[in-house]
């Protein structure tokens, strides 16, 4: 089996961008991926230091860690095929 | 990325990969795409919110019920809120490509537009009615000027205010209705379906005492119907109203009522939206003054044929005793005619009183003022200010007649210095005693004849009980003592 796609959202608490890139990444995520993901969300309001582990600049921010290399995207994912091509995930991969 | 030693040992491809990312990123917070930003330091990583004011402000409209619309000065949509977005039935981008007003009828987009219009002077507010979902809907619509970075656009905001225009619709025709209900001249109670009475105007107190809401209707109006009455019970009145039948104009009496009263009960249904029967109206009209009038038209009716009959009798009787004392057809036509003009003259004065009676002094001024005047023959009235009846009147008034003509023809009306005197005086037992004085006429002899105007004068006021006339021809002048009855004062 291959290994799941592991995406990371990086958010700040409720900033409007931040609420609207987890509601579009649970759609994505429902509409276009298989069962195979894993998805975890950061709120670096919470914990700052940990936009260092992806070198986070911008937020909200979605990388994906595996498979490698590693992707980015910013924003707040309402552009579903922008976020699908870029991160070569679902049908577009 | 601060290590500058760290980066030397980077391959280039690593170089141009972070620089990518950083130019992704720095295009990212420029265009918007970010709202946030960690900002790293030595001591400790720090997030910064980006444009969190109008972030803020736009996710206060998305929460508002109040339908927002901004446009800028060529009418495009630059931004839509959900709750208008709901009210046109179309998603923000739709709005944003085909503009707001052809989502507007033209009716309401004229409207729109001269409250856009009037809003370049300062907020302006519209209220418009707008055809909606085979019904309509009341929309308030108010504009104001929208500062931009690029012109002035427009702020709008639509709130539907069906729901408070019904609300205040439905309170209107409540107000309505109460004021109908208590001004009306009849007696209104409406009731529930139970028959408890739920409402009642004024006009109600004067069939029953007391406040009647909450009593029950056959209860508080214990009303008796004719028998063969459609109803014949108070509660048949409700029950029939509230299963949707209308009744008019029953005939009713209210025996408990202070004096008793005859009415005439309406009752219908009282509907509710919906057409549901939310209990019944009872109007009662008092019929009582119409009755009494109606027994009054119809004791005149009788009263007018009785004096019809009578007043033809004395015609004919009239006639037949002139043509006997006539000498030819024209002092018959002259006789006869002033006497029936006396008896028309008398029935004047009487219709003129509602043949209530009139007063004796009336009635020979109207006999003899045709012979009267400042330099000629006198009149002298005393005492004579009191009523008779009618009938009374009618026999006194052809008595007047005939001792006028006398008068004139042969005694002191047949001359300037004469004068005639008619004075009153009391007697027992309701009778009046009238004296009519001639003087300053010529010498009087005794007729040779006693023609019918003499009989006249003596019988026509004989009515048993010391009533009659006597004649007297005085040398000095005629003297006639009548005896009358008298009106009660």
């Amino acid at each position: 089996m291959d290994k799941p796609t592991e995406l990371t959202l990086y958010i700040a608490g409720q900033t409007p961008k931040s609420v609207a890139a987890i509601r579009n990444l649970e759609r994505i995520c429902a509409e276009h991926l298989d069962a195979n993901f894993v998805v975890k969300v950061v709120d670096l309001k919470e914990n700052p230091k940990l936009a260092r582990e992806h070198n986070i600049v911008a937020i909200p921010t979605l990388v994906r860690q595996l498979p490698v290399p590693i992707q980015k995207i910013i924003g707040d994912l309402s552009d579903t095929e922008k976020v699908l091509v870029h991160l070569q995930l679902g049908d577009a991969a | 990325m601060s290590d500058g030693a760290a980066l030397s040992t980077l391959s280039v491809d690593e170089l141009r990969r972070r620089l990518t990312e950083a130019e992704d990123t720095l295009r990212a917070i420029r265009e918007g795409e970010a709202d946030a930003v960690v900002v790293r330091s030595e001591d400790e990583d720090t997030v910064f919110a980006l444009a969190g004011g109008q972030d803020s402000y736009r996710a206060i409209m998305e929460a508002m019920d109040i339908g927002a619309v901004a446009l800028d000065e060529q009418e495009r949509v630059l931004y839509a809120n959900a709750a208008f977005c709901t009210l046109l039935g179309c998603g923000p981008g739709a709005l944003q490509r085909d503009g707001l007003f052809t989502r507007l009828s033209s009716a309401s987009t004229a409207i729109v537009r001269e409250t856009i219009a009037q809003a370049r002077n300062g907020r302006h507010q519209t209220q418009f009615v707008e055809a909606y979902d085979g019904g309509e809907r009341h929309l308030m619509v108010t504009a104001a000027p929208l500062p931009l970075a690029f012109g002035t656009g427009c702020a709008l905001t639509f709130s539907d205010v069906t729901a408070r225009v019904k609300a205040a619709a439905a309170e209107e025709s409540e107000r309505i209705g109460q004021a109908v209900i208590a001004s009306a001249n009849e007696a209104v109670v409406v009731c529930d379906p139970t028959g408890l009475i739920i409402n009642a105007n004024a006009a109600l107190a004067s069939i029953i005492e007391g406040d009647p809401i909450g009593r029950r209707f056959e209860e508080a109006l214990r009303l008796s119907f004719p028998i063969g009455s459609a109803v014949m019970h108070p509660d048949d009145l409700v029950m029939m109203a509230c299963e949707g039948t209308a009744i008019k104009g029953l005939e009713a009496s209210a025996p408990f009522a202070d004096p008793p009263k005859d009415l005439l009960v309406s009752v219908a249904p009282l509907r509710l939206s919906g057409e549901t029967i939310g209990g019944c109206v009872v109007t009662l009209i008092d019929m009582s003054e119409r009755k009494a009038v109606e027994k009054r038209q119809m004791l005149l009716m009788h009263e007018l044929d009785h004096r019809v009959k009578n007043t033809l009798t004395m015609v004919l009787s009239i006639c037949g005793r002139t043509l006997a004392g006539s000498s030819g057809l024209e002092d018959f036509r002259e006789r006869f005619t002033r006497r029936i003009q006396a008896l028309a003259a008398t029935h004047n004065l009487l219709a003129d009183a509602s043949w209530a009676g009139i007063d004796l002094t009336a009635l020979i001024r109207s006999e003899l003022a045709p012979y009267l005047s400042p330099t000629g023959p006198r009149l002298e009235l005393s005492r004579l200010d009191r009523p008779v009846t009618p009938d009374v009147a009618i026999a006194f008034g052809l008595v007047i007649h005939e001792l006028s003509t006398n008068a004139v023809k042969y005694g002191a009306l047949s001359r300037e210095t004469g004068c005639v005197s008619v004075s009153g005086r009391p007697l027992p037992d309701a009778l009046y005693e009238i004296t009519w004085t001639e003087s300053g006429g010529p010498p009087v002899s005794i007729p040779t004849r006693h023609g019918f105007g003499q009989t006249l004068i003596t019988r026509s006021l004989a009515r048993g009980g010391g009533t009659g006339a006597t004649v007297e021809f005085a040398p000095g002048g005629v003297v006639c003592r009548m005896v009358i009855p008298i009106q009660a004062d």
